[in-house]
């Protein structure tokens, strides 16, 4: 196995472009276990942990550039005011261990439907900035997952950043295992609100071939809050749109059986947390001023 | 102050802590200088003939020294179940199949090669043609023998215990209240941190000295002598440092008898190490019974009759498992006094890993089952899960209580070990929070679970005789060494060893060293395992130091021109002195030199002993995802005198953790062709700290008779006590929503079906 390990990101997309079968690696907490499992053995890894560049975030235009090189763990201390609804996947991704390890941008390279990072990416409307010799393209979010644990890079491009909007309202997450913690989600559910624009995004995670968001319910919440003046009362949400957002959350997900968790439970589980993690971020949003919003 | 019933620290830490274990794995000997790797080639089917085996492209990898398949095996015996008086003994295995692979992760084939990367590189270029059979999965299917994995045996049952022509027809005659229940306790996987390995090496003597990670070195060194028919004494087993065994590491298993067999055929040492796949997929596995439970009783919640039907999964051959029914039979009626009881088993082969010894090995099964049958009963009677209890348990008993299964409890007090967790918890409490929580609709519910238990520890060995050996040698420096038949794997022997030694000789714990695990040196010994240790082992060190003493008293009593009678041994200065003549005296040490001073002594108990007490888990479930959170954890454990209570609690935390971890969360799962679907630590959930609460131990010591420290066993009854507690807690949570039982483990999603199913039948029926 050939092993690339570049210095610059110049030389990090020379080398992807001259060997576009290399598979690039950073905190390796996904690939390394394909790779001691067998279940794959690809002819060139690309080290991404020499590119400086990868691991800075910064602000810009509105939007955290998150580099693809970002732990986990450095989301969390440094970012979770900033993001909050991607600081609380992180939090529930594996161990500490992982979180010093795992990264966003190799979350997106791998492009599991079981990924944590992604409900969060996909309610925030993040980008994708994907780079090659031949330049920089922004993949946006809702296009960049195509099929189970594929996505939309070309051969010859790396995920050099996520730009992720600074949230203009309440975000929440809720993710549900086996257990507390170092545990694949049986599944998982984001949701955020943006009363300014008076639109909601939400994102829907292991419970289906890709990570998706669930348009119908964003569609029906958004007119809902709107018709009924909720995002100007700021009063309670009837338990019966809660009710419908849940339901219409279960019916955008398309999950499987498997060893963590059937397909009827999966349905299940995200109907509670969508209508849990609504209710969670609605509160927010009572109890934020309306001029602080 | 006598130091026994202290807190000692436990004298292994700072070795494990600063410089970390030596396991076998680490080994650095010169005999093992230069060894060859050996890797398992294993069947990836569960069930088939072998019609080929093709090992050409593998000799021609890289690295590799040798193929070895069954065919260079064929002089070797095949493997007898274990206690083959009580299992269909022609139920056998090879060390390497040959003909017919009966579970995946059997070995097949072994490859040599000078690394351990090549042997994982080389296992793939084996060709081994598998014409597939029909897998058996299921133990009812296999009960039906429409398919049978053995076919000399006839049948894939391979033990009864009991008829079912020998129930009562009438048992539950007269009874107000009866409820029947299918309970499975579910397989579940050791795991333990230090998967299996070996290393061998053949000396020019024609001696096998073997390094295996294990629970009693010379019960390994019999495991292996059967494997490869050799004499006892051609083989030294010496055990490094282990990683966690809970009944699996018990004598030796085929991969390790291969590995011994290589190191002869190639003139060279060989060492093995195992992957955390292979060791989820070929280490025996634990529990693995379904059972059928029906009690019944007056609506007052008095119980007039239990029966208890087991049907055990031994996996494809018949290990230590197989037999297990038998002292779940002995355990049926647990702490209770019931009128009526029966139980009968069944132990069936089936294409899945062998079963084998798991913390308690057949009794947590007895205290599963009887402890749901008590809170389906209390919950069809109407009368609070507690009250049931006291009203059955068996009065104080200070002589030994015969039970109509065969046991003889040593001593109990199961009612104030009730009474005593009632109190610790709060129960009454905790059941007007119940209330509070039920009445107000909240999502998340309390469950308030109770499990009472008695147990079995320090039983008889194979040979029978429940006794131990120790050697105790104090030496002119003033230091002394014990040599134990025990073999500690995290119990902190060196230190409870040294904490009785030190008691009676008066040498500082610092000042004693313990040895064990090596046949050489300590040619006789039953191991640990069965909670044996402290009880045994422990007795064996006291006695093996009174009479060090006795003999040191003759000397001393020489030295000083005094009758021995006339000499009095003070413990705080380790020497003897005359009586009324304190000068007069000659150190413990200085009797040691010239002539050893050095005792050898074999304990013998008058029985086992049945360590008792009762859990009480409080469990939180979302009600609507089915979550449960296990709150808090308090326990009785009666496990006798306590010698060193931060050993007892540290082997109380372990036992309550990972019998909790059985409750809600580990089982180990095959898909209907006999595919495992649990073979690594994503997909089989083993414990974590962030699911348990703090445990909130509360003490009481009923003293045994049976042997001079008072003591009963503890490496168990943690896992006994907490598994039924957990459960009944989840279940109690959620009874108000008609449901009545539900399967171990009782993760979200179990726990949602559970209230669903319980919903929708409410419907229908209402």
């Amino acid at each position: 196995m050939e092993f690339l390990q570049p210095t610059s990101w110049t030389d990090a997309l020379a080398a992807k472009a001259a060997s576009p079968e290399a598979v690039p690696i950073c905190g390796g907490t996904d690939l390394m276990v394909e790779l001691n499992f067998d279940a794959r053995r690809p002819a060139a890894l690309l080290d991404l942990t020499k590119v400086a560049d990868l691991a800075q975030w910064d602000i810009d235009d509105g939007s955290v550039r998150l580099g693809a090189g970002v732990s986990y763990a450095r989301i969390i201390t440094e970012l979770s005011a900033r993001l909050p609804g991607l600081a609380m996947a992180a939090r529930t991704v594996g161990s500490p261990q992982i979180r010093n390890r795992g990264t966003v941008g190799g979350n997106l390279g791998t492009a599991s439907p079981a990924g944590d990072a992604h409900p969060p990416l996909l309610a925030a409307a993040a980008t994708v900035e994907a780079a090659s010799v031949r330049g920089t393209r922004l993949i946006g979010i809702d296009e960049f997952f195509t099929g189970v644990k594929r996505n939309a890079l070309a051969a010859d491009e790396l995920i050099a950043a996520v730009r992720i909007p600074l949230p203009v309202g309440p975000e929440q997450f809720s993710k549900i295992g086996t257990r507390n913690a170092m545990v694949i989600a049986v599944a998982a559910f984001a949701v955020a609100l943006q009363p300014a624009r008076k639109l909601v995004r939400t994102g829907i995670g292991s419970a289906a071939p890709t990570p998706r968001r669930a348009p119908a319910a964003e569609q029906f919440l958004a007119g809902a809050l709107a018709e009924h003046d909720l995002w100007e009362s700021r009063a309670e949400l009837p338990g019966p749109l809660l009710d419908r957002f849940g339901d219409l959350v279960t019916a955008a997900a398309a999950p499987i059986d498997d060893v963590r968790g059937t397909a009827a439970y999966r349905l299940h589980a995200l109907g509670v947390m969508a209508r849990r993690t609504l209710a969670w971020a609605w509160r927010q949003y009572q109890s934020a001023s309306p001029e602080g919003s | 102050m006598s130091i026994l019933g202290t807190r000692v620290l436990r004298t292994e830490d700072p070795r494990f802590l600063t410089t970390g274990g030596v396991y076998t794995e680490d080994v650095v000997d010169e005999r093992l200088a230069g060894a060859c790797h050996v890797t398992f080639v294993r069947s990836p089917v569960a069930h088939a003939k072998i019609s080929e085996i093709d090992v050409s492209a593998a000799l021609a990898a890289p690295g590799v020294v040798a193929v070895i398949t069954g065919a260079d095996l064929a002089d070797l015996p095949t493997i007898e179940p274990a206690m083959a008086g009580l299992i269909n003994g022609k139920m056998r295995q090879r060390l390497l199949a040959t003909d017919t692979v009966r579970h995946v992760g059997e070995a097949v084939a072994a490859v040599v090669t000078e690394s351990a990367y090549q042997g994982e590189d080389a296992i793939e270029l084996v060709q081994v043609d598998y014409d597939l059979l029909p897998a058996v999965v299921d133990m009812t299917a296999a009960a039906a023998d429409e398919v049978v994995l053995h076919a000399d045996a006839g049948t894939n049952t391979a033990a009864d215990f009991g008829s079912p022509d020998s129930l009562k027809a009438d048992l539950f005659d007269g009874c107000e209240v009866v409820v029947s229940q299918t309970i499975v306790n579910q397989r579940v996987a050791p795991a333990p941190m230090e998967t299996r390995a070996a290393a061998a090496v053949w000396g020019d003597d024609g001696r096998l000295t073997a390094w295996v990670p294990n629970q009693g070195a010379q019960g390994t060194r019999g495991s292996l002598a059967k494997l490869l028919a050799l004499e006892e004494a051609q083989i030294r087993v010496i055990t490094p440092d282990v990683g966690g065994a809970f009944g699996a590491k018990f004598g030796a298993d085929p991969e390790h008898a291969v590995v011994a067999w290589i190191a002869r055929y190639l003139g060279r040492p060989a060492r093995w190490t195992e992957t955390r796949y292979e060791n989820l997929i070929s280490m025996t596995h634990g529990r693995a019974q379904r059972q059928q439970v029906t009690i019944g009783g007056s609506k007052d919640g008095t119980v007039q009759a239990y029966r208890l039907e087991v049907l055990q999964d031994a996996g494809a051959y018949p290990r230590i498992g197989a037999i297990l029914p038998f002292l779940t039979i002995l355990m049926t009626p647990g702490p209770y006094a019931f009128p009526r009881a029966e139980a009968i088993a069944k132990t069936v082969v089936t294409n899945t890993t062998p079963v084998g010894a798991y913390r308690g090995a057949g009794r947590p099964e007895a205290t599963a089952a009887v402890e749901r049958a008590i809170d389906l009963f209390a919950a069809a009677a109407g009368v609070d899960p507690a009250q049931v209890r006291r009203k059955n348990l068996l009065p104080t008993f200070t002589e030994p209580h015969q039970t109509a299964f065969g046991a003889l409890y040593d001593s109990g007090d199961y009612v104030a070990a009730l009474d005593k967790a009632l109190a610790a918890a709060g129960y009454d409490e905790l059941r007007t929070e119940q209330q509070r929580r039920r009445a107000s609709g909240d999502v998340r519910q309390i469950g308030i679970g109770l499990a009472s238990y008695v147990e079995i520890t320090g039983a008889g060995d194979e040979a029978g005789a429940p006794n131990e050996n120790a050697s105790v040698e104090v030496h002119p420096d003033g230091t002394a060494t014990i040599l134990t038949g025990t073999s500690p794997h995290g119990q902190g022997h060196a230190t409870a060893w040294a904490m009785i030694a030190s008691d009676e000789l008066g040498i500082p714990v610092e000042k004693i060293t313990l040895k064990w695990g090596d046949t050489d040196l300590i040619p006789e010994g039953g191991g640990t395992g069965g909670s044996r240790s402290l009880q045994l082992g422990g007795a064996a060190v006291q006695q093996a130091s009174k009479e060090l003493l006795d003999v040191a008293r003759q000397r001393a009593a020489d030295q000083l021109e005094a009758n021995p009678a006339d000499l009095v041994f003070d413990v705080g200065r380790s020497a003897f002195a005359v009586a009324g003549d304190p000068d007069a005296s000659v150190p413990l040490a200085a009797l040691a030199e010239g002539e050893r001073l050095l005792v050898r002594t074999v304990f013998a108990a008058a029985g086992a002993t049945f360590p008792f007490g009762t859990h009480v888990a409080v469990a939180e479930v979302d009600t609507e995802t089915g979550k449960v959170v296990l709150r808090r954890m308090v326990t009785v454990d009666d496990a006798g005198v306590v010698l060193n209570p931060l050993l007892a609690e540290g082997q109380r935390h372990g036992g309550i953790a990972q019998g909790a971890a059985q409750a809600f969360l580990e089982e180990v799962l095959y898909d209907a062709d006999g595919n495992p679907l649990t073979t690594s630590f994503a997909d089989y959930p083993i414990l974590s700290a962030t699911e348990m609460p703090s445990f909130e131990l509360a003490d009481m010591a009923t003293p045994t008779s049976y042997n001079p420290l008072g003591a009963k066993g503890i490496g168990e009854a943690g896992t006994i006590g907490s598994t039924p507690a957990v459960q009944n807690a989840v279940i109690d949570a959620v009874a108000y929503l008609g449901v009545r039982h539900i399967d171990m483990p009782t993760t979200p999603r179990r726990v949602w079906q559970a209230i669903r199913d319980a919903a929708h039948d409410g419907s229908e029926h209402g």
